[in-house]
């Protein structure tokens, strides 16, 4: 407001009689200098008629009639069969609480299954079978502890195990490729012996200039050795490297 | 009985656990709330959806009332106005900017609201005219501020008095009464954009 005077009247004050105005509860001198200042301030004047425009508007409004069936929803949603103050809705039982229930169903579960025999016997069955899977793999459920099942004990774990795989695998490939280079080494010393069939020969779709011959790729650390059938073979042990062999003990 | 002694009776047995009486409660008051809540949301649907959340909220909480204080009215209005404030929050993203003017078809068809005031012969269909003015107010409410908002549904749609809101509202009096005179003037500018002309 710009706080003028117009008629002993300030614009702060116009606004705070202005309720009361259209109320009708304004009277004697007061209403007269409020009509004054309303009559000759560009600012209250304008906001007087707005704001009697917009009371008689708002009055216009007729009360909505709520949906039917909201009562009905309501009581549902807050009381169900249940009295306030006796019993919290279901929506609202704590997590604990839940948790209980669940536990304790579990063991209403388990409770009535000892008293069944056949299934009792199943579910022994299966322990028995998970029990026999576990020793396989090396683990013993005497061995297990609660500290094994922390985060760190778990990806220890894994670590110790990804790296028993990377070392069986690889003995594996080291034992293989001997076997291989004995056999291909016995075959070019022993003339008599037939060597091996060679495999029908594909035509090759691609029109690329590459050679005719078997490619046996074998990526051996990084190294590829190519064993052409026809060529005497390669004896090429280089790839063993000694790192390869230290980790085979 | 007065109005306050039966509402104070009807929360004794309540918290007493008397589901009957948590029934009338229900009953009682469950107009005013939807109706508070529709005028500030704007939609039928929201407004169903908070008032079950206003008394659920009063459900949990009706112990906390005090009966010898009185004054349940503005307690629920008080609830009903924190939760409309808290979806009002929530929902800020989500609202349109422009729905005044709505449906073309209806503002092209509509006759201007100062032709409609204006005309003193009696409407073809006067009800229907009523239906559309009322449309209109009610959307213009919805383009208020939060705040000149729930001051004139609490003044002229709810009829409590400055002291009430001013509790409701946590506000002294002087500024709900500025903020009524605000809301209602913006109002009037809002419809009067619309409709062009007026009275
Ligand atoms: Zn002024």
């Amino acid at each position: 407001m710009a706080g003028k005077d117009h008629s002993d009247m300030q614009c702060n004050e116009f606004d705070a009689l202005l309720s009361d105005a259209l109320d009708k509860v304004l009277t004697g001198p007061k209403a007269q200098a409020f009509q004054a200042h309303a009559s000759s301030c560009p600012i209250c004047g304008p906001l007087l008629a707005e704001a009697e425009m917009g009371k008689h508007w708002l009055e216009q409004l007729v009360e909505v009639e709520p949906p039917a069936h909201m009562v009905d929803k309501i009581l549902a949603a807050t009381t169900g069969i249940e009295t306030p103050g006796v019993h919290r809705p279901a929506a609202q039982v704590p997590w604990f609480e839940r948790a209980t229930g669940w536990a304790q169903g579990v063991g209403q579960f388990i409770v009535a299954m000892s008293r069944q025999p056949r299934l009792a016997m199943s579910v022994g069955m299966a322990f028995f079978s998970l029990s026999i899977c576990l020793s396989l793999a090396g683990v013993r459920l005497a061995d297990l502890r609660r500290v094994d099942l922390r985060p760190s004990a778990i990806r220890r774990g894994y670590y110790e195990t990804s790296g028993k795989v990377v070392k069986y695998y690889e003995n594996i490939r080291f034992v293989y490729e001997i076997e291989s280079r004995v056999r291909e080494f016995k075959r070019v010393t022993s003339p008599r012996e037939p060597a091996p069939a060679k495999q029908e020969r594909h035509p090759r779709n691609d029109s690329s200039e590459q050679p005719e011959q078997e490619h046996n790729h074998r990526q051996g650390n990084g190294q590829i050795i190519l064993a052409a059938s026809d060529s005497p073979p390669a004896v090429d042990l280089a790839w063993v490297k000694p790192a390869t062999l230290r980790r085979n003990p | 009985m007065e109005e306050a002694q039966v509402t104070a009776q009807l929360i004794r047995r309540c918290i007493a656990g008397d589901a009957a009486a948590w029934e009338e409660l229900v009953q009682r008051y469950h107009r005013r709330i939807y109706n508070i809540c529709y005028r500030f949301v704007g939609s039928a649907g929201d407004a169903e959806d908070l008032t079950q959340e206003v008394f659920i909220r009063m459900y949990r909480t009706l112990k906390s009332y005090e009966v010898e204080r009185g004054a349940f009215m503005t307690w629920v209005t008080t609830m009903t106005r924190n939760l409309l404030v808290d979806h009002f929050r929530r929902t800020k993203q989500e609202r349109l900017t422009d729905s005044l003017d709505v449906a073309p078809s209806e503002r092209d068809d509509a006759m201007p609201l100062s032709e409609q005031i204006r005309d003193g012969r009696p409407a073809p269909d006067a009800r229907a005219q009523a239906q559309q003015l009322g449309d209109a107010v009610h959307r213009a409410i919805g383009k208020l501020s939060p705040d000149l908002r729930e001051a004139v549904i609490l003044r002229d749609l709810q009829d409590m008095d400055y002291k009430q809101i001013a509790t409701v509202l946590k506000v002294p009096e002087g500024t709900v009464k500025s903020r009524i005179n605000r809301g209602r003037a913006e109002l009037a500018r809002l419809l009067q954009r619309t409709y062009k002309q007026v009275m």
